[in-house]
C-alpha cells in the first residue's frame, strides 16, 4: 500500500499543500519547521543521527543514498559545536529544508516550478504535477486510521508532524473522535521514544513562534 | 596548538542564519510601548482619573512607579533569561514560589488583560460618538461604534495580520510626536501656571497615594512584554535589559511631562475641567494655541491609538489563553492556531467572546462606558498587573535563591528584593485606596468585587492545580513552560483519562 511513499519530508510538503492549486496551508514559518524536523527524522530512520533528549549526536558520518539528507548531515558534520534539536530545527526551518525539499520534489517530477510576474517582482512556487499523489500522503493516514490499521514509521512521522504543525485541522478534520484516539494511541505505542522527542521539539518550535509573533 | 583550534574554521552558517532574524533594541522598545499605547493614557486615563478621583499629583507618581517598575525589571529580565515562556508573569511564579501559585497568577493575569481589553472597547465607544456626530453630524450609540471596534480587532485576531507591525509603529510615533507637541503647546496657553501640586512628592504618602500609583501603573503596563522576546533578541544579556529601561524611562519622562502640562494648563482648575470636559481636556487645552486642523488630528490619533491597545491587548490574551492551552492547564483547544497564520485561534475567539458579552450588559443596562467601562476596566487591570508584578518579584527571589549561577548579587538579591518591598507598599496603599481610586463611597461593590474576584480566581487556579497534581502529574510538571511543554507531553501523549493506567 505504501507504493508511491515518498521520503517523509515530501509527503509533509505536499500533504502540507491544496493538492488542486498548490497553495500552502501554512505558514512559511510553520511549514519550516515541520520540513526542518522532517529532514532531521528522515536522518533519525537512515540510521545517521540519534535524538538524545534536547541533542542529537552523529552515529554515521556515511551520506545517505540521496542529496537531500546527505546535504543537512554534511552540515551537521562541519557544525559540530551545535548539537541542540532546537538550534538545528530554527536554523533549517530558515529555508533551508523548504528549498532542499522542494528541489526533492522537482527532481522526482512531484512538483513544477511556476513563475508568477506581479507588480512587485517574480514570484516563485512550487505546484503539484499530479493532484493524486499530492493528496495520497493525507489519505493514507486517513484511511490507515479508518481501518484501524497500523502506519509504518515514516507515516507514524508524518502523522506526529502533522498533528505538530497544526496541519491536522486540515488533514485530518473529517476524522471521527475513536479513529483519531486510535491514531493517538498507535503513536504512542509504536514511534520510537527519539522520533516522539523529535517531534516534541517541533511542536514546541511551532508555540515558540506563535508567542514570539513570528509564525 | 593555535587558538583557533576551538573555534570553527569558518563562520558558522548556523550561527549567522540565526543572527539574521535577532530583534534589536528599538524593535523591543517599539513593541513594549505600544503596548502602552500612550495617547491613550495621556488623553483618557489620566483626565478621567483626575475626575474620577479628584487627585492631581499624577506626575510623580508616573515617576515614583517608573523607578519601583526599573528597580523590579532588573530582576525580571534576569529570570527571564534562565526560563521557557518569559513573557508571561504565571511562568515566573510557578517557577519561583509553586506551580499552583501560577496556575493562580495565569487566570488572574487572564482576567486583568481581558478587563484592559474591554476597558478599550468602552473608551473607544464613548470617546468616538462625540467625534462622529462633530464630523459626519450623525448620533451613534457608544456602543453600536465599539461593537464596530471589536468586530475589527476580532477579525484581526484571528487572522493574525502581518502587516499590523509596521502600521503600528508609524502610528506610535505619530502619537508620540503628537503627546510632545500639544504637551509644549500647553506651556504657551493663557491660564498656564506652573502646577506644583502635580510634582509633589509628599502625596505619595499623603490619602489617595494608591489611587494615584495604580493609576500609574496602569499607564504603564505593557511594559512587561519586553521579556516575550529573550530568545529572540541579538544580546540576551543586554537588549531586552536596555529596551525594557529605555521604555519605562520614555514612558515615564512622557507621561509626567505631559500630565504636568496639561495640569499646569488649567491654571488650578484641573478636577473642576477633566470633570466637565473628560478626555476632551487634553485636546481643548492645546487647541487654543493650535487651531482646528491639529484638534481634529489629535482626534483621529486618538482613536487609531486606541485600536492599537486593543489589537495589541488581544492578541497578547490570545496567546497566554494559547500557552495555557499547550500546557494542558486550560483545554488543549486553546493551544490551536489557525494552521495558515499561526493566529492563536481559540484564545483570539474566546476573548472576541467576552468582549462582545461584556459590551452587550454594559449597552444594555445602560451603564457609563467612559468611567465604569473605560476606567473602572482600565484600573481593574491596573490592580490585577499591580498584584501579579509584585508576586512575580517575589518569585525571582525565590527561584534566584535556589538557582544562584549566572547573576551576580544585584540581579539575584539586592534589586528583586528591594522592588519586592516598594512592590508590597504599593499594593498596601492600592487595596487601602480602592474607594479613591473608583470614585466610590468606601465599602461599595466595586471596591470589595474587584479583590475578591482576583482572590477567588487564584484561589481557583491553586485547586485546579492541586488537581491536575493527582489526576496528571504530567501536565502539572509542565506549568509554566507554555509552548515548551510540548518538549515533555505531546499533544498525542495526553490519552484520554480512561485509557490512562
Amino acid at each position: 500500500m505504501a507504493s508511491s511513499q515518498l521520503p517523509l519530508a515530501d509527503d509533509l510538503y505536499l500533504a502540507a499543500h491544496d493538492s488542486a492549486r498548490g497553495r500552502c496551508l501554512l505558514s512559511p514559518a510553520t511549514l519550516g519547521i515541520g520540513l526542518a524536523a522532517g529532514l532531521l527524522a528522515e536522518l533519525v530512520l537512515w540510521r545517521r543521527i540519534d535524538v538524545l533528549d534536547t541533542k542529537l549526536a552523529v552515529v554515521d558520518e556515511r551520506p545517505t543514498a540521496e542529496p537531500a539528507t546527505s546535504a543537512v548531515l554534511e552540515q551537521l558534520l562541519r557544525e559540530s559545536h551545535h548539537r541542540l534539536v532546537r538550534d538545528w530545527i530554527s536554523f533549517l526551518a530558515t529555508g533551508v529544508a523548504t528549498d532542499l525539499v522542494e528541489r526533492r520534489l522537482a527532481r522526482a517530477g512531484h512538483v513544477r516550478r511556476e513563475e508568477k510576474r506581479g507588480l512587485l517582482g517574480t514570484k516563485v512556487r512550487f505546484v503539484p504535477t499530479d493532484t493524486s499523489i499530492a493528496g495520497w500522503p493525507g489519505t493514507r493516514i486517513r484511511i490507515a486510521s479508518s481501518r484501524g490499521e497500523f502506519l509504518d514509521r515514516p507515516d507514524l512521522v508524518l502523522t506526529g508532524l502533522v498533528l505538530a504543525t497544526g496541519l491536522d485541522q486540515h488533514v485530518l478534520v473529517t476524522l471521527e473522535a475513536s479513529e483519531r484516539e486510535q491514531l493517538f494511541d498507535q503513536l504512542r505505542r509504536r514511534l520510537p521514544v527519539m522520533l516522539q522527542q523529535l517531534i516534541g521539539h517541533a511542536e514546541a518550535a511551532v508555540g515558540d513562534a506563535v508567542m514570539a509573533r513570528r509564525a | 596548538m593555535s587558538t583557533t583550534s576551538t573555534k570553527p574554521a569558518r563562520p558558522s552558517q548556523l550561527s549567522t542564519a540565526l543572527a539574521a532574524d535577532r530583534l534589536g533594541v528599538a524593535s523591543v522598545v517599539f513593541f513594549v510601548m505600544s503596548a502602552a499605547a500612550p495617547l491613550t493614557v495621556v488623553a483618557g486615563v489620566v483626565p478621567t482619573g483626575l475626575a474620577v478621583t479628584g487627585l492631581t499629583a499624577i506626575s510623580i507618581a508616573f515617576l515614583a512607579v517608573a523607578v519601583v517598575l526599573a528597580i523590579f525589571s532588573v530582576g525580571y529580565v534576569a529570570m527571564a533569561r534562565h526560563i521557557a515562556n518569559a513573557g508571561a508573569f504565571y511562568a515566573y511564579i510557578a517557577r519561583g514560589i509553586g506551580r499552583p501559585f501560577g496556575v493562580g497568577a495565569s487566570w488572574v493575569a487572564l482576567l486583568a488583560y481581558n478587563s484592559f481589553q474591554v476597558a478599550s472597547y468602552g473608551g473607544f465607544g464613548a470617546i468616538a460618538a462625540p467625534l462622529f456626530a462633530d464630523w459626519f453630524g450623525v448620533e451613534i450609540q457608544w456602543w453600536i461604534i465599539a461593537l464596530a471596534a471589536w468586530a475589527l480587532v476580532a477579525v484581526l485576531g484571528v487572522r493574525d495580520v502581518a502587516v499590523n507591525g509596521k502600521v503600528l509603529a508609524t502610528l506610535l510615533v505619530a502619537e508620540i510626536v503628537l503627546v510632545t507637541v500639544f504637551s509644549v503647546v500647553d506651556l504657551f496657553t493663557d491660564n498656564f501656571a506652573p502646577s506644583g501640586a502635580a510634582m509633589d512628592p509628599s502625596s505619595l504618602v499623603g490619602a489617595g497615594a494608591g489611587a494615584l500609583l495604580v493609576m500609574a501603573v496602569t499607564g504603564f503596563v505593557g511594559f512587561e512584554q519586553s521579556v516575550v522576546f529573550s530568545e529572540e533578541s541579538r544580546d540576551p544579556r543586554r537588549t531586552v535589559p536596555r529596551a525594557t529601561y529605555i521604555a519605562v524611562a520614555l514612558i515615564a519622562v512622557l507621561y509626567a511631562f505631559s500630565s504636568w502640562a496639561m495640569i499646569s494648563a488649567t491654571g488650578g482648575n484641573a478636577v473642576e475641567r477633566a470633570r466637565t470636559e473628560g478626555p476632551e481636556l487634553f485636546f481643548n487645552l492645546a487647541s487654543e494655541r493650535l487651531g482646528s486642523v491639529a484638534l481634529h488630528l489629535g482626534h483621529a490619533l486618538f482613536l487609531t491609538s486606541l485600536i492599537a491597545a486593543m489589537i495589541s491587548f488581544h492578541n497578547i490574551i490570545a496567546r497566554y489563553a494559547f500557552s495555557l492551552g499547550r500546557e494542558g492547564v486550560l483545554p488543549r483547544a486553546f493551544g490551536r492556531t489557525v494552521p495558515g497564520t499561526g493566529a492563536p485561534k481559540n484564545g483570539s475567539l474566546a476573548q472576541s467572546a467576552f468582549g462582545l458579552i461584556v459590551i452587550l450588559v454594559y449597552a444594555i443596562a445602560g451603564w457609563d462606558p467612559l468611567v465604569q467601562l473605560f476606567f473602572w476596566g482600565g484600573t481593574t487591570g491596573g490592580i490585577g498587573v499591580l498584584l501579579l508584578i509584585t508576586v512575580t518579584s517575589a518569585a525571582v527571589v525565590g527561584y534566584f535563591a535556589r538557582h544562584r549561577e549566572g547573576e551576580d548579587f544585584w540581579h539575584r538579591v539586592g534589586a528583586p528584593v528591594l522592588g519586592t518591598v516598594l512592590l508590597l507598599v504599593v499594593t498596601y496603599l492600592a487595596l487601602t485606596n480602592i474607594d479613591i481610586l473608583f470614585g466610590v463611597a468606601p465599602g461599595s461593590t466595586p471596591t470589595w468585587a474587584v479583590p475578591l474576584a482576583y482572590a477567588v480566581l487564584t484561589l481557583a487556579g491553586v485547586a485546579w492545580a492541586l488537581i491536575l497534581r493527582r489526576s496528571r502529574p504530567e501536565i502539572y510538571q509542565g506549568i509554566g513552560m507554555g509552548a515548551r511543554s510540548a518538549s515533555t507531553t505531546l499533544s498525542f501523549s495526553d490519552p484520554a483519562p480512561e485509557a490512562q493506567k
